[in-house]
């Protein structure tokens, strides 16, 4: 049973930290939005497996939350956001796809290192995933500094969110409701001003393109 | 002596199995795309007429473009010979392991690369760049994700790495596995010139790679190179079904068991088949520039595999 839970909780958080990396490899945003759909659900998945075997209830809340606001409301206004900027989803980060896939790879390895004197210490099933979701954080932090489009940022930025849900699920099987309630009413409420913002930004200089914003108005 | 039996069997099985297999993909592809398609057992009478058929060699042509087909042809027989199709231990398991099987098949696309270069077309060359760029990215993923298998078993050696995942269920869906396996499906891709990375169906496209190596051959080198093509394929088709879903492959020498084993061939081979048709009509070629990109996931995908079999043990 314990191993059966060890095996799922690693299974499933590799699968989150995939979806992660896919990131790294496609160009378009509705790609981007969807990579963070799943990996949102895959994420809530991750919360039931460990509310069911650790027996927590709160966790299936929190379960549902996550798909209810990650796995559907936020992608939804992303696509929304997307479609009134349809001419600017072609992506041009400022380092390459092949680097970029072997710098994560590198920053997976060192979240590893990171990781290893906690997961050294740790005894709960669920260590092996640890790892794993520091490596996630670590990605989607780069993936914040090396795109150009502020959507695009905005995206990683929410795996970033992912990541630390998915090391606080697995570390401490959940931080208290309430804590973790107010962590999700940050993210959506920081989720609503970003989005005003990249509004504010494309109405201002007509492109999403953070690199334009040293520019004077025009 | 059952053992030696058991494994010729197995080669000839591999060698009558190859040109099935592509036909088989190609049927499956044709169905997928509302064709009627050739039947399975079409690349069959095409080995016969080839075979059949007069040599024509270009006289600038070196002995390296006659010898080239056999040597292509010896390499993908000696690792057909080394994996354990139906039985685990087989009696070559102590002649070469994983990586034995890795640098034959190198071995084979290297002179293959050879001959494209040596009759001086424009095509051969171009094909042949092509596939070393190619190969030289496709090596280290394989070599990496193979080690995250043999690390996770404790042995390079085939037989023992089926024998491993039979006895511990579990480790078939580790992380470590899984990565492995889609990095090494990459690979394969690649490797065999299928879609995203090269277009079988083709014989005249200014993309094609190992068609445009391949154009100066004919008549009975030509057969030859084809079946050592699809040999590699089965080839492939096999490293990922019987190493990472080990299961029907006989550990006893009974009828029984090896027939259990056949059919749980038949049926991983099947499945592979049908995901990489339908792969095949759902996406389109990569352009050649982005290949790499591809490949670099792949190279990630096989380091992240072996870190987490040697980290998360």
């Amino acid at each position: 049973m314990q191993s059966l839970f060890a095996q799922l909780v690693v299974l499933q958080s590799s699968l989150v930290l995939i979806f992660g990396l896919v990131l790294l490899w496609r160009r378009r945003v509705p790609a981007y939005v969807n990579a963070f759909t799943w990996q949102s659900i895959v994420l809530a998945g991750v919360a039931a497996t460990v509310g069911w075997f650790g027996g927590e209830r709160e966790l299936y809340l929190i379960a549902c939350l996550l798909f209810v606001v990650k796995g559907m409301a936020i992608p939804r206004l992303l696509g929304r956001m997307e479609r009134r900027f349809t001419s600017e989803s072609e992506l041009a980060p400022y380092v390459n796809t092949a680097t970029s896939l072997l710098i994560a790879g590198v920053l997976v390895l060192f979240g590893y290192a990171v990781m290893r004197p906690v997961v050294a210490a740790s005894e709960l099933p669920t260590r092996a995933g640890m790892p794993l979701a520091m490596g996630l954080v670590l990605v989607s932090l780069f993936v914040v500094v090396s795109r150009k489009k502020a959507l695009t940022q905005v995206v990683g930025f929410l795996m970033l969110e992912n990541g630390i849900a998915l090391l606080a699920i697995l570390g401490t099987y959940g931080i208290p409701l309430i804590v973790e309630l107010g962590v999700f009413l940050d993210a959506l409420m920081g989720f609503l001003v970003m989005q005003i913002f990249v509004y504010r930004i494309h109405e201002t200089f007509d492109t999403m393109d953070v690199d334009q914003l040293d520019r004077l108005r025009h | 002596m059952t053992a030696v039996l058991v494994q010729l069997a197995q080669l000839a099985l591999a060698l009558t199995l190859a040109p099935g297999l592509v036909g088989t993909l190609r049927w499956l592809k044709a169905r997928l795309q509302n064709r009627r398609g050739a039947p399975a057992w079409q690349p069959y009478f095409e080995l016969r007429k080839l075979f059949g058929k007069e040599v024509v060699v270009s006289e600038n042509a070196s002995w390296i473009f006659r010898a080239a087909p056999f040597v292509v042809f010896a390499a993908a027989v000696a690792v057909a010979a080394l994996l354990p199709w139906l039985a685990v231990p087989t009696p070559l398991d102590a002649v070469g392991d994983l990586l034995v099987v890795v640098y034959l098949l190198l071995l084979g696309t290297f002179f293959l690369a050879l001959a494209g270069l040596d009759p001086g077309s424009a095509f051969g060359g171009m094909g042949s760049s092509r596939e070393m760029t190619i190969s030289a990215l496709a090596e280290p993923t394989v070599a990496l994700a193979i080690f995250a298998l043999a690390l996770g078993a404790g042995s390079t050696n085939l037989g023992q790495i089926v024998a491993r995942t039979m006895t511990n269920p579990g480790a078939a869906l580790s992380p470590g596995h899984l990565l492995a396996f889609a990095a090494l499906f990459v690979v394969m891709l690649a490797e065999t010139g299928r879609l995203p990375i090269d277009n079988p169906a083709t014989h005249l496209e200014l993309t094609m790679i190992h068609e445009a190596m391949v154009l100066e051959y004919s008549g009975r080198y030509l057969a030859l190179i084809e079946w050592a093509s699809a040999l590699k394929l089965l080839v492939f088709f096999a490293l990922l079904g019987n190493l990472f879903v080990p299961w029907g492959v006989a550990v006893a020498l009974t009828p029984g068991a090896l027939a259990l084993a056949v059919a749980s061939l038949l049926v991983k081979l099947a499945v592979l088949a049908v995901a990489v048709a339908v792969l095949e009509t759902r996406v389109a070629k990569l352009r050649l520039f982005r290949v790499p990109e591809l490949l670099s996931a792949s190279f990630v995908l096989a380091l992240l595999a072996v870190t987490s079999s040697f980290l998360a043990r």
